[in-house]
């Protein structure tokens, strides 16, 4: 039979041509004459004719506020991949035999969902906000340099296709696959998704066929590349493009963790780098870096946690930083003890680089050695709890308002409480010698990871969304969809919690029927958080385009408590300008035109 | 550049149907072929067993049929005047019919989904006709609003 998932294939190559061509020729009309208007905002400022129209704009802009919303894209696109690959992986679990897929395909989702995660969706998701804002929050007029920062986030397009290949080479296949080249498909079917986890430890890692992993290999390695150019760029700007009146003494907190991150990347990233590269040169040279006679695989474990601890706090600094600049702006009080927070946020930048032996207790290293990474790892927790009391006596006799991004705030220091204290357990030996590989551990990070990360991710996105579209999006769907959010967290990681402690290996597509109960809760958690996400992105893309217009730049009062910060000031900046501009041009003025 | 309803209504059913067409191969590719997406189809224009025919039958359903009745009922489908809006509504009539009438023998936990994913397409497909079809279009105006602080 003629292939007919060669069909959609045809059909949809030039469908997508014909859109192109539709949107290409069509340029938008002005504005209407009878004071209605077009459903996006065409009109544009001056300032904002000055770049190139459509496509074009996207594809060579060195703009930093355009290449932060492109890496926030980019980052969104990841997560909702990845995040299919979560509920996939949690409707398998529902029951303890196969479910729908089995070992295998289960193998390959774990490890993309991780991978796609950790490298693609949450380092490209701050990086794009501090892009975005980092800038304008030290009064710069853009990074330090502006065209490497464009090609660090055009590395990243290419790296998310080297690593997600697989499922991509077989898209592209079907579609081909009717004009009858075989010598073309059978390769792009060879590629199978990669199901070494995202540890990639070695022997497996060394082993396995699949020419997938090279690609990955590489894709990965791209990324790191991208994340140390990026890194460097934000130090550079944050050291020489400060405007005058912003000094070491006050620089905002989102800067402050912003420039921690960057520098620990930069020494974690190359070391990752460089391990990816002799993976890949093991794998298709001949060459021995973790063969048993050369330096094995704890070889491969070192240098992997050399990057992968620090990597943890590459990620959640720049949401501590996120908590901490938001959160006082809620609370009607400024950040208590900023000092100590900076300092803590320095401490952390420091000792994560003595902590990664902590993923490697039960590997049988010497246990003097083992035992002062348990030293260092339990006092790493210090200066983070130095941060959690900071942010709880902010909000102490503060006057509170429950907005969308403060419930996220709140329920993210609340999960991260309940993640941060189980790594406690986890790094102590005896208890981690039990809880190693089981559950807990994905309970563990899934609670920092979804809870803080991903809350103050989208706690940022309710805050500076009027500042991004000129638009207020609905905030009742946005409180519902904060508290869904927490709630789903917690309702999917406890019971993860609880299988660990009851012995349940991680990383098992089936599992034996005495767990089913607590697996199901886990998974209809997921979905309660599946939710969450689809109202988020409807809640935006809606409001983005039809959500009513903002006038004043003090959209959150933050005049009355004296902390209508840089940002919101240069909006106002921008606000003004564009009110002047309509009002030249249709004659009639705006609301608030009389503040 | 104004277009009359007809053609406007024809280019967002193509854009619409590319959309959704792209996200069906994403799913039949990412749940490794559990679904069957075009089997779906198949069974969902009434042609089960000839899923060539039935993918014909869908392009053209996408394309002219849905857009079209979607532009003479639009005087009567809730969240006006944003096409938008009103088209994401008016998938979600489709997408019970073609959740119902393609389901087929799935059954189990692949059901929910590919209940929750066709939905999301589906809702795409809808409001990708109401962008493109509302781009065309003088008459589709959103009116004005601002926002009046806390
Ligand atoms: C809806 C949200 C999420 C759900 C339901 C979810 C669920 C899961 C599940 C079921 C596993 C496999 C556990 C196992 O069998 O060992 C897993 C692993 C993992 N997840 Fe998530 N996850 C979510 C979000 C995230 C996010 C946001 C990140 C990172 C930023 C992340 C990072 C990881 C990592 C690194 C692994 C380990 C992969 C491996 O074992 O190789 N997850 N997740
Ligand atoms: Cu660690």
């Amino acid at each position: 039979m003629v292939s007919i998932d060669s069909v959609p294939g045809v059909v949809l190559g030039v469908a997508l041509l014909a859109v192109l061509a539709g949107v290409g020729v069509v340029r938008r009309r002005r504005a209407m004459a009878d004071g209605g208007y077009p459903t996006t905002d065409e009109r544009e400022t001056e300032t904002e004719t000055e770049k190139p129209f459509g496509l074009v704009r996207w594809f060579t802009t060195v703009d930093h506020k355009d290449i932060g919303i492109l890496y926030i894209v980019y980052g969104l696109v990841a997560a909702l991949w990845g995040g299919t690959d979560a509920m996939m992986l949690r409707t398998e679990l529902i029951t303890p035999g196969k479910t729908i897929w089995g070992t295998e395909t289960y193998n390959g989702l774990f490890t993309t969902h991780g991978v796609t995660m950790i490298f693609l969706f949450a380092l490209p998701v701050f990086f794009g906000i501090a892009n975005y804002f980092l800038p304008i929050l030290i009064g710069a007029d853009d990074m330090s340099f502006p065209r490497i920062n464009a090609i660090a986030f055009w590395l990243l397009p290419p790296a998310l296709v080297l690593v997600r290949g697989g499922l991509i080479t077989e898209i592209i296949a079907k579609v081909i696959s009717p004009l009858g080249l075989t010598a073309l498909t059978a390769p792009l079917l060879a590629l199978k998704p990669i199901d070494i986890s995202w540890t990639m430890y070695t022997p497996l890692s060394t082993a396995v066929a699949n020419p997938q992993v090279d690609l990955a290999l590489l894709g990965l390695h791209l990324s790191g590349i991208a994340t140390t150019m990026g890194a460097i760029n934000f130090i550079v700007t944050i050291f020489a493009e400060r405007s005058e009146d912003v000094t070491w003494a006050t620089l905002d907190i989102f800067s402050w963790t912003m420039l921690t991150t960057s520098a620990i990347a930069l020494f974690a990233f190359p070391v990752l780098g460089s391990a990816l590269i002799m993976l890949f040169l093991d794998r298709n040279f001949g060459t021995a870096f973790f063969a048993l006679d050369g330096g094995g695989p704890m070889l491969w474990q070192h240098l992997f946690w050399f990057w992968g601890h620090p990597e943890v706090y590459i990620l959640v600094l720049p949401a501590f930083g996120l908590v901490s600049l938001i959160l006082p702006k809620f609370s009607g009080r400024k950040l208590f003890g900023f000092k100590f927070v900076v300092y803590s946020t320095l401490a952390i930048g420091v000792l994560s680089f003595g902590v990664w032996a902590h993923h490697m207790f039960t590997t049988g290293m010497d246990p003097r050695v083992r035992a002062s990474f348990m030293a260092v790892s339990i006092a790493i927790a210090i200066p983070s709890a130095v941060k959690v009391f900071n942010w709880m006596t902010t909000m102490w006799s503060g006057r509170i308002r429950l907005t969308a991004p403060m419930i996220l705030l709140v329920g993210g220091i609340g999960t991260f409480i309940i993640g941060g204290v189980t790594g406690v357990f986890l790094a102590s030996i005896p208890i981690d010698l039990l809880l190693h590989d089981t559950y807990y551990v994905v309970g563990h990070f899934h609670f920092i990871i979804m809870g803080v990360i991903a809350a103050a991710m989208v706690a940022a996105s309710y805050y500076w969304f009027p500042i991004l579209t000129r638009r207020m999006y609905d905030q009742r769907v946005a409180r519902v969809q904060a508290v869904l959010l927490i709630v789903g967290v917690v309702v999917t990681f406890t019971p993860l919690l609880i299988l660990g402690y009851l012995g349940m290996p991680r990383r098992y597509a089936y599992y034996p029927a005495e767990f089913t109960l607590l697996q199901q809760i886990a998974t209809a958690g997921a979905y309660v958080i599946g939710v969450s996400v689809f109202l988020w992105i409807t809640n935006m893309i809606q409001s983005m385009r039809t959500g009513p217009l903002v006038m004043n730049a003090d959209v959150w009062n933050l005049k009355e408590t004296g902390q209508f910060t840089r940002e919101w000031q240069w909006f106002e900046e921008r606000l003004e300008e564009r009110r002047s501009f309509e009002r030249s041009e249709s004659g009639t003025a705006p609301p608030g035109d009389d503040d | 550049m104004e277009r009359n309803r007809v053609t406007s209504a024809i280019a967002g059913g193509i854009a619409g149907t590319a959309v959704l067409t792209l996200l069906l191969i994403l799913l039949e590719v990412q749940t490794r072929e559990q679904i069957r997406a075009f089997d779906v189809i198949a069974r969902f224009v009434g042609t089960p067993g000839q899923t060539a025919v039935g993918f014909v039958l869908f392009v053209l359903a996408g394309v002219f049929a849905w857009p079209l009745l979607f532009v003479a009922l639009r005087d009567y489908i809730p969240r006006g005047p944003d096409p938008a809006a009103q088209g994401t509504i008016f998938a979600v009539v489709l997408w019970i019919a073609f959740a119902i009438a393609g389901r087929g023998d799935l059954s189990g936990a692949i059901l929910i989904l590919y209940t929750a994913y066709t939905f999301f397409a589906h809702l795409a497909y809808g409001f990708t006709l109401g962008v493109v079809y509302g781009h065309f279009r003088e008459g589709s105006q959103v009116p004005r609003e601002y926002y009046a602080g806390q």
